[in-house]
């Protein structure tokens, strides 16, 4: 999958080896008509994957009057491209776009570096009592932030970071899943080479980053893109957090124009599905340049039978 | 998992290549702003959760201990026992829609070998979709409008048109219908690595026996991904039954019938609409029991089969 063409390139099943059928079982036509049936199915999870953008896609051009018309029209009139320029400037996406670009590189770094020291402490350098925090860690890996948001939005209120970014970047720094992601690769890094470093004089951190980092950059990788994807999805806690308009990320003004529908002057449903539609082009842009990664990374942290 | 070669060394060296007290010092310092942030973010908050479903509450501060007083009044609220049973008519909906599906997608997806990369990229495409762009467009996909899509199909076919996620005997099944779109790309993608890690030989053998496409994925396919599928099965109950954006942003747990509330939902409410942190924060506890009893339940179960022989 190196080249997007070789998507096109068209496999021969006689020479199909690996799987439940094989070549020899291709001979008989009982079985060609049964993988016939296995792309029309595939197919058509393909169709109900795709089809919901597609719609999105569509209905996002069709204008307010077409939209609340009662028939209901597939196409819009026009493909007004204008449109997308028109809800831009209307809604004033650029101040949100770059207050998400703000958050989502803060929550990245923090991502990457807390829960990547956390993991080297708890691979390579071991205290003593390590274990027990492995434990918490792991403990408490299936237990989302929103379980216990209420005393955690009264202790960000306490601390004065409301209508901050800072508890949404800190927020990355505790993920288990993260953690477990680069813990699963510093296990892997030879304690020879962490001592050889050491003998030549290089301090904790030194070896963090000048080795441990590295080595594991793959996995630097995918975290990176899952904590970007995260922090470009995430609303709650930042709907919670930030109370300025003017701080407002893209998913929480869009949470705001869905929840005021109808009570603020000059948005319309219309203008949301367009808002729906620039806020998804950047996820789908991030999945096919990555998809290497991001498709990789969830069968590396996924279950090993 | 102990390092390469630490099995062989004697207590002294181990000791030395731990290293003495500064280099204990250093190891913890290294680790502590990821242990201040877990507290922040995940524990604290969590025993917070605890302390404070003992108290009676005054905004966000615990007045008086009351004891099991805040659960009684909990379990009494008449939003609670409806909360309760939705999510688990959320549970039952999900595994009826949700576990299967992905098994299927991952063995189609490892079967056929044409078109791989638009298949796969293609099925996975709705888990890269913020979840909250998700919920608002497929409410409104689910317009409940005669002049909305979906009745238009339905009215083209004949048909009567439908309420959608008015209908309280729907929403639950149509918000399912919505989290299994976004979430079965991804578990098909891991079922996919579990099919394709399974050895080529056993179907070779199979083959020679001549056994059919059935008796194949039924004696060597399917026991081979057992591990997966008992794995996934928890963590699929787990995750569902902290529902919550979907109903919060398509519904807001429904009208007066409160017919999508789910606890996650109710305790969120209880929290910051109702200004009751107590029962809020009960709520979330009671949660946090019967996930917490599920897993062990799984980890004990997993257990006793395993010390059996049996391949879990």
């Amino acid at each position: 999958m190196k080249s997007p063409f070789r998507a096109f390139h068209m496999p021969r099943l006689r020479y199909k080896q690996d799987g439940i059928l094989v070549q020899s079982d291709y001979r008989r036509t009982r079985f060609k008509i049964l993988y016939g049936v296995m792309v029309a199915l595939l197919a058509l999870m393909l169709l109900c994957a795709l089809f919901p953008l597609f719609f999105l896609f569509v209905q996002a051009f069709k204008s307010n009057a077409e939209l609340t018309s009662s028939h209901f029209a597939f196409w819009p009139e026009v493909f007004d491209l204008g449109k997308i320029v028109d809800v831009w400037t209307k809604i004033g996406m650029g101040t949100y776009l770059t207050n998400t670009v703000l958050v989502i590189i803060g929550c990245a770094v923090c991502a990457i570096v807390f829960n990547g020291l956390l993991a080297y402490g708890v691979s390579i350098l071991r205290p003593r009592g390590a274990k027990v925090i492995y434990a918490l860690v792991m403990g408490s890996y299936m237990i989302p932030t929103i379980l216990s948001i209420v005393p955690l939005f009264k202790m960000i209120s306490d601390l004065g970071f409301v209508n901050t970014y800072i508890p949404l970047w800190f927020s990355f720094g505790a993920n288990a899943y993260y953690f477990i992601l680069f813990k699963s690769f510093f296990d892997k890094i030879p304690a020879e080479l962490v001592e050889a470093m050491r003998v030549d004089g290089a301090g904790d951190l030194m070896i963090f980053f000048r080795l441990a980092l590295p080595l594991s950059s793959a996995i630097v990788g995918v975290v990176a893109i899952f904590s970007i994807t995260a922090a470009w999805s995430d609303f709650l806690l930042p709907n919670l957090v930030l109370k300025d308009d003017s701080m407002f990320t893209l998913m929480v003004k869009i949470f705001s124009i869905n929840a005021t529908m109808g009570t603020v002057q000059g948005i319309t449903p219309d203008m949301l599905l367009m808002a729906l539609l620039i806020s998804v082009i950047p996820q789908i842009a991030i999945l096919l340049i990555f998809q290497r990664k991001i498709t990789g990374g969830s069968l590396d942290g996924g279950v090993k039978g | 998992m102990p390092r390469r070669g630490e099995a062989f060394l004697t207590s002294e060296e181990k000791r030395r290549r731990r290293g003495g007290i500064l280099r204990q010092f250093a190891g913890w310092g290294v680790m502590a702003p990821g242990v201040i942030l877990f507290s922040f973010f995940v524990w604290v908050p969590l025993l917070m959760n605890l302390y404070l479903s003992f108290f009676s509450t005054k905004g966000f501060n615990a007045e008086e201990f009351v004891g099991l007083g805040t659960y009684q009044e909990l379990f009494q609220h008449p939003d609670f026992l409806t909360a309760f049973g939705n999510t688990f008519t959320y549970l039952g909906w999900s595994l009826l829609i949700g576990f299967i599906l992905p098994i299927i997608i991952g063995l189609l997806l490892s079967e056929v070998i044409h078109f791989r990369a638009l298949f796969r990229i293609g099925i996975y495409l709705p888990a890269a979709i913020a979840g909250l762009t998700a919920s608002i467009l497929f409410t409104y996909l689910f317009d409940p409008s005669s002049a909305g899509f979906l009745n238009t199909v339905l009215e083209g076919l004949g048909m009567e048109p439908i309420l959608w996620l008015d209908d309280p005997n729907l929403v639950i099944p149509l918000i399912v219908v919505t989290m299994t779109w976004r979430g079965a790309g991804s578990t098909a993608l891991i079922y996919l690595s579990a099919f394709a890690g399974i050895d080529r030989s056993y179907y070779e053998a199979a083959q020679i026996d001549g056994a059919g496409v059935w008796s194949r994925i039924v004696h060597i396919t399917l026991p081979q991904i057992v591990p997966s599928m008992t794995t996934l099965f928890v963590l699929q109950i787990i995750s569902v039954m902290q529902v919550f954006y979907e109903p919060f942003v398509m519904t807001n747990g429904g009208g007066g019938d409160r017919s999508s509330l789910s606890l996650l939902l109710l305790a969120y409410n209880f929290g910051f609409r109702d200004g009751r942190v107590d029962l809020s924060s009960a709520c979330t506890v009671v949660l946090f029991l019967i996930i917490l009893s599920l897993s062990a339940i799984y980890y004990l179960a997993v257990h006793l089969l395993k010390k059996r022989g049996y391949r879990v």
